[in-house]
């Protein structure tokens, strides 16, 4: 891995150990999981066992005679503080329980709360439900001319301005439709040389963070804290005030470490439950999730890719149709921002004159789908990348060159009409090539076990638009404290912000302070999501840093004092006490202009990430097994701000990704009953999954707007890795599999079916 | 129907009120306020909650507290100073989110205490058993190395 | 988890009288017990621990054959000495089995007793010809590993009945090797699980997880034949496949074995 020459009083760009390390190797970090409030009841969830059904009846009484119960709410008693409870960033159409419907199986019906826990879950297992079964949906492309409808009424919320423009709608299972439209790809596509059609597949899975999802609501008369894991405790301050009806101040949430997020933490999961049990019970109230709960909580969107292209005779990409179904499940959550986002970028990293995108997002009776690490990348890369290989195959063209023909480079126009700036697709295509030493012949490997090779590339644009403000204060004895809302989930934010400001008030970055989001004391942001905090925050923490630094200038000399004095002697002479601090203070927000009605924009995002991959693997003929023997990623990230946590971010994205690619699916029966909702039958990687060799690289790059260069790294190791792999197989065994996760049986059966 | 239940924790004796269903993560949390050991899977398969009881590594979320009686039950958070396991793990970087961390410490220990040379597969072979979801997999095997020589040359 | 009484014998008589009523479970190890009272799936109203019992032991008998306490962890067996040198088949085996933590934990008695055919040891110690020794109400009784068997989760073990201990005879000049295969992630149950002894021109199969028991094949063409039925590890017509091709790659593994 490439690292900056370290220097002494270098920053940025030095590989910092994590600022909380030794809390984290001793067990002392500070997880919500830990909580314990005096007084404290938990709360237990009974969960709806039909996918789509007319609540008749729910009869808590047998749990409410249980001793040690305190009480068994439902939405009845919900109702009764919040009238409307309905939450979610897109539309305002998820209640806090289940009222008068159940929509997918799992969903939360009533809550038992008591002291003890094992007293909780005794209890809610005596509660019992009765549906009115309704015909239910489950495939997206099926759910869009689907006469079973999950939702009989659409509420957009106003929360994100890109969101706004959503209308309610009846009588659908559309939530979003998102289309782009650039030149006549219609009409291009009947005038190619040669044009390819093909559908892709992807599958439900989960986070599965391995601190499952946990809330914890505290009370007075008229304010709440919220102590959650969350990625977006500035969102959640927001909805639950609405949902209140009260000032945003009285409400307060706080967030120590995620023990993991990667998408699931966000938004309202919990929050708005322990919220209202709390003011119902007058005591703290904790809702913790088991490992199971968490699949009936958010998962990721299965999709249906349908991708078709036409190429001149010289090879060119001449016009792409991109239609893409989202499997969204029963409540929307960020599923339209997926879908918009991402949707957008389906054409690929190609220099395509006639583009159509057309995006939708479905509901269907399953678990609900939001973001995940990539939010919609892997599933379009998976599709695009899969197919540019099928292209290039039938062309006779190799796929290393076929990509250098219609790559979109650097300063040339994307799809959606924005200049891609700071994108090094090039680089990282070129790089991949050389660490994939693909101009050499491949050992083919024995019958019994082949050998193979692929590579994939892809890209994403940063979502936006987006605010991040930040405070930095400098103590009279120097001590910096950086106050931002930017939530470390192991990401290594705190490290980050603290590199960034130590670099501009030049101090050391383990001397610096990171304050934990808390809305009482950090100002506002976004979000911790989608890649963005180290280029959005981190340009915030730089500017308050920077404005901290002209104030202590303004303060030393304006008290006549030379540049080099010490802050304890001017306040001194100003204030007559050596004590006190400067605050400094900034927001950033870089612009964006909303598309238009074709889709178009010449600024849709801040920045973009680049990120391929590149697989060798084995095959073994007899039974479908892979062995992945070499697994390279390449990525566009900037200059990196801490070089060793950017090679881990990009190891640990791709290594995931294996997972979501070889072994992770959420099986469900037919009437959509999930059956492997542990970790016991639902297989996430461990050390025997790991490649035989992994390096992970990121080019000599800049990006001249981030701080110092720098840009996101969270995500961009997931976009390639599932097509390589499936190109790889394809090139040891010569069968070519359209959805995912790429079992041993389905590449066995595969292979039987071949003349 | 608790009972008490004494035995040494981290070096000291002690003693709590255990309810027989109730497991060793529990008590240890509830009545210790120890939270290194924490319940995650819930089936033994990540790692998460490891413990040692009578020097044998355990799964604490699986294991009824009862039976700890008379035993020497010993966490992360035991030790004033880093050790060489922890200090390594610093050193390679072998942590992102830190939810296993108190598990992958625990069981390096016992790996390194029984193979003080282990081999990349012996490692893997070991740790099989401790789940990361930030995948620090890669990180993790070169901790383990790290830590076998700085006990070697202590 | 609901509620239960504890309960610790301290002989094998105790326990025995305890155990021969509806609602008590023997608590082995735990770990399979732990996890099905955590689900809910069992509900014991009491557990009698069977720790103070001494069956821990592992040794050579008196013919040569390995006398394992049922009481044994499964890392104490994978570790043992006696059972490296002279059946090392079980050893290797064990390796894979679980996790370290697990096999700390686990115990013979309750892993062979579970009767859960996604598991390694009982297809190996039925081809290997084990013998269990089980102590009831009715007194003591000993059958074969294979016969404990009689489908998914169910075993020929009578109310109030323990395994106290098993006895594999000596290796003398057969070669075995028993292979696991996963499908989805590397670690995990078996999909198939494949156990061959030669004895000579003998060879004795024994095939597991794939079916609902461990069962024996009569020749290594056999597999067509087996009760296999599609689950989350693969379908029906895979699951033969693999059968096939691990009851080839195992006996080639055995021939090669020291």
């Amino acid at each position: 891995m490439k690292r900056a020459a370290p220097t002494e009083t270098g920053q940025v760009g030095r590989s910092v150990p994590r600022l909380e390390s030794w809390l984290k190797v001793t067990g002392r970090a500070e997880y919500v999981h830990n909580l314990r409030l005096p007084g404290m009841l938990y709360g237990k969830i009974f969960r709806s066992t039909v996918s789509h059904g007319r609540i008749k009846r729910i009869d808590v009484s047998a749990a409410q005679a249980v001793a040690g119960v305190y009480r068994v709410v439902t939405s009845k008693e919900i109702r009764q503080l919040v009238p409307e409870p309905y939450y979610g960033p897109a539309f305002h159409d998820q209640p806090i329980l289940a009222i008068d419907k159940v929509r997918y199986v799992g969903e939360p019906v009533a809550v038992v709360l008591a002291s003890d826990p094992h007293v909780a879950e005794e209890a809610a297992h005596l509660i019992t439900a009765e549906y009115e079964p309704l015909p239910a949906v489950y495939d997206e492309v099926e759910a869009m001319t689907s006469k079973a409808i999950v939702h009989d009424e659409l509420r957009p919320a106003g929360t994100f301005p890109d969101l706004k423009h959503l209308k309610g709608k009846k009588n659908t299972n559309v939530a979003l439709d998102f289309h782009l439209r650039r030149g006549d790809a219609a009409k291009a596509l009947e005038s190619a040389h040669k044009v390819f059609e093909h559908r892709f597949h992807t599958q439900q899975v989960m986070h599965t963070p391995l601190e499952p999802l946990v809330s914890v609501a505290e009370c007075t008369e008229d304010s709440l804290t919220l102590h959650t894991a969350s990625q977006s405790p500035s969102f959640v301050r927001i909805e639950i005030a609405r949902l209140l009806g009260w000032p945003e101040n009285r409400v307060r949430v706080r967030v120590p470490f995620l023990g993991g997020g990667f998408g699931a933490k966000l938004y309202i999961k919990l929050e708005a439950l322990v919220a209202v049990l709390s003011l119902l019970a007058r005591r703290p109230v904790k809702v913790s999730l088991t490992m199971e709960e968490q699949f009936f909580t958010i998962t990721k969107h299965a999709t249906t890719f349908r991708i078709k292209s036409g190429v001149d005779g010289g090879g060119r990409i001449v016009a792409r149709e991109c239609e893409v179904w989202w499997n969204g499940g029963a409540y929307a959550d960020i599923g339209p921002r997926v879908t918009q986002k991402s949707g957008f970028t389906a054409p690929g990293p190609y220099d395509i004159a006639h583009v159509a995108v057309d995006s939708y997002a479905l509901y269907t009776n399953l678990p609900p789908a939001g973001a995940l690490r990539g939010f919609g990348i892997p599933q379009l890369v998976w599709a695009y990348e899969s197919h540019t290989d099928m292209m290039a195959r039938e062309l006779g063209l190799d796929p290393l060159e076929f990509r250098r023909k219609n790559l979109l480079l650097d300063g040339a126009t994307h799809a959606t009409g924005t200049v891609l700036r700071d994108a090094a697709t090039g680089k990282v295509l070129e790089r991949l090539a050389a660490l994939m030493d693909w101009q050499k012949p491949f050992e083919r490997g024995t019958a019994g076990l082949r050998r193979g090779r692929g590579i994939a590339i892809g890209l994403k644009a940063c979502v936006a638009p987006t605010t991040s403000l930040a405070a930095v204060s400098v103590n009279v004895d120097g001590a910096v404290t950086v106050y931002c809302g930017t939530v470390d989930m192991g990401q290594g934010s705190d490290t980050a912000m603290a590199q960034i400001a130590a670099q501009v008030l030049g101090v050391a970055a383990e001397s610096v302070k990171v304050v934990h989001s808390d809305t009482d004391v950090t100002p506002y942001d976004m979000a911790t999501l989608g890649s963005r905090s180290l280029f959005h925050m981190g340009n915030a923490v730089k500017l308050a840093a920077e404005d901290a630094r002209d104030k202590v200038a303004a303060v030393k000399k304006e008290a006549g004092f030379p540049a080099d004095a010490s802050l304890k002697d001017v306040f001194k002479k100003k204030y007559g006490m050596q004590a006190g601090s400067v605050l400094g203070q900034a927001s950033f927000v870089p612009t964006y202009t909303s598309p238009d009605a074709n889709g178009l924009t010449d600024n849709a995002t801040p920045f973009w990430m680049v990120g391929a991959s590149g697989v060798e693997l084995e095959v073994d003929t007899e039974t479908g097994q892979v062995r992945i023997t070499r697994l390279v990623n390449v990525a566009d990230v900037g200059t990196p701000i801490n070089p060793r946590i950017v090679e881990t971010q990009l190891a640990g994205a791709a290594i995931m990704q294996l997972g979501f690619t070889l072994s992770e699916k959420m099986e469900f029966d037919a009437e959509g009953q999930l059956r492997n909702a542990s970790l016991a039958e639902y297989k996430i990687p461990g050390f025997h999954d790991l490649p035989a060799s992994m390096v992970n690289e990121a080019v000599d790059a800049e990006q001249r707007s981030g701080p110092f260069g720098a840009k996101g790294v969270g995500e961009t190791a997931t976009f390639g890795v599932s097509p390589a792999i499936a190109n790889a197989i394809h090139d040891a065994v010569g069968v070519r599999i359209m959805s995912l996760p790429l079992t041993p049986e389905i590449i066995f059966m595969k292979m039987q079916e071949k003349p | 129907m608790r009972r008490e239940v004494r035995f040494r924790l981290n070096g000291e004796a002690v003693s709590a009120q255990v309810a027989p269903h109730e497991s060793l993560v529990e008590v240890l949390q509830q009545s210790f306020g120890l939270y290194g050991a924490r319940e995650s899977c819930g089936q033994g398969l990540c790692g998460c909650c490891t413990v040692l009881v009578d020097g044998t590594a355990v799964s604490g979320c699986l294991y009824l507290a009862t039976l700890a009686e008379n035993a020497h039950v010993q966490t992360v958070e035991a030790g004033q100073e880093l050790d060489a396991v922890q200090q390594a793990f610093i050193d390679s970087a072998a942590f992102q989110c830190g939810f296993c961390t108190p598990g992958f410490i625990m069981m390096t220990r016992q790996l390194l205490d029984e193979i003080p040379q282990p081999s990349e597969d012996q490692i893997k072979h070991y740790l099989s058993g401790n789940l990361c979801r930030c995948a620090a997999y890669p990180q993790i095997i070169e901790a383990v190395q790290l830590a076998a020589k700085k006990r070697r040359t202590a | 988890m609901a509620p239960f009484e504890l309960l610790e014998p301290k002989s094998l008589s105790e326990a025995l009288a305890l155990l021969d009523a509806d609602d008590a479970r023997p608590l082995s190890g735990g770990t399979a017990l732990m996890l099905m009272m955590k689900a809910g799936v069992l509900r014991p109203a009491r557990l009698v621990s069977l720790s103070r019992l001494g069956l821990e032991k592992i040794e050579r008998g008196p013919a040569g054959e390995l006398r394992i306490g049922a009481m044994a962890s499964l890392r104490k067996l994978e570790t043992s000495e006696v059972v490296r040198a002279g059946w090392p088949v079980i050893s290797r085996a064990l390796l894979r089995l679980s996790n370290v933590r697990v096999r700390n934990v686990a115990r013979l008695g309750g892993h062979l007793a579970h009767g859960d055919p996604h598991t390694d040891l009982p297809p190996l110690l039925s081809a290997l010809g084990a013998q269990a020794q089980i102590s009831g109400p009715r007194g003591e009784r000993s059958i074969p590993v294979e016969s404990l068997y009689s489908g998914y989760l169910e075993t020929t073990l009578q109310r109030g009945e323990l395994i106290t201990r098993v006895d594999v005879p000596a290796m003398g000049k057969r070669r075995a090797a028993y292979l696991k295969c996963t499908t989805r992630s590397a670690d995990d149950w078996p999909a198939v699980g494949v156990a061959v002894v030669l004895d000579g021109e003998r060879q004795t199969i024994v095939v597991s997880a794939a079916t609902d028991r461990p069962t024996r094949l009569a020749s290594a063409d056999a597999a067509d034949a087996l009760p296999i039925e599609s689950d989350l590890h693969g379908s029906a017509a895979y699951k033969k496949q693999l059968v096939r091709v691990y009851v080839k790659r195992a006996i080639h593994e055995a021939r090669s074995a020291d």
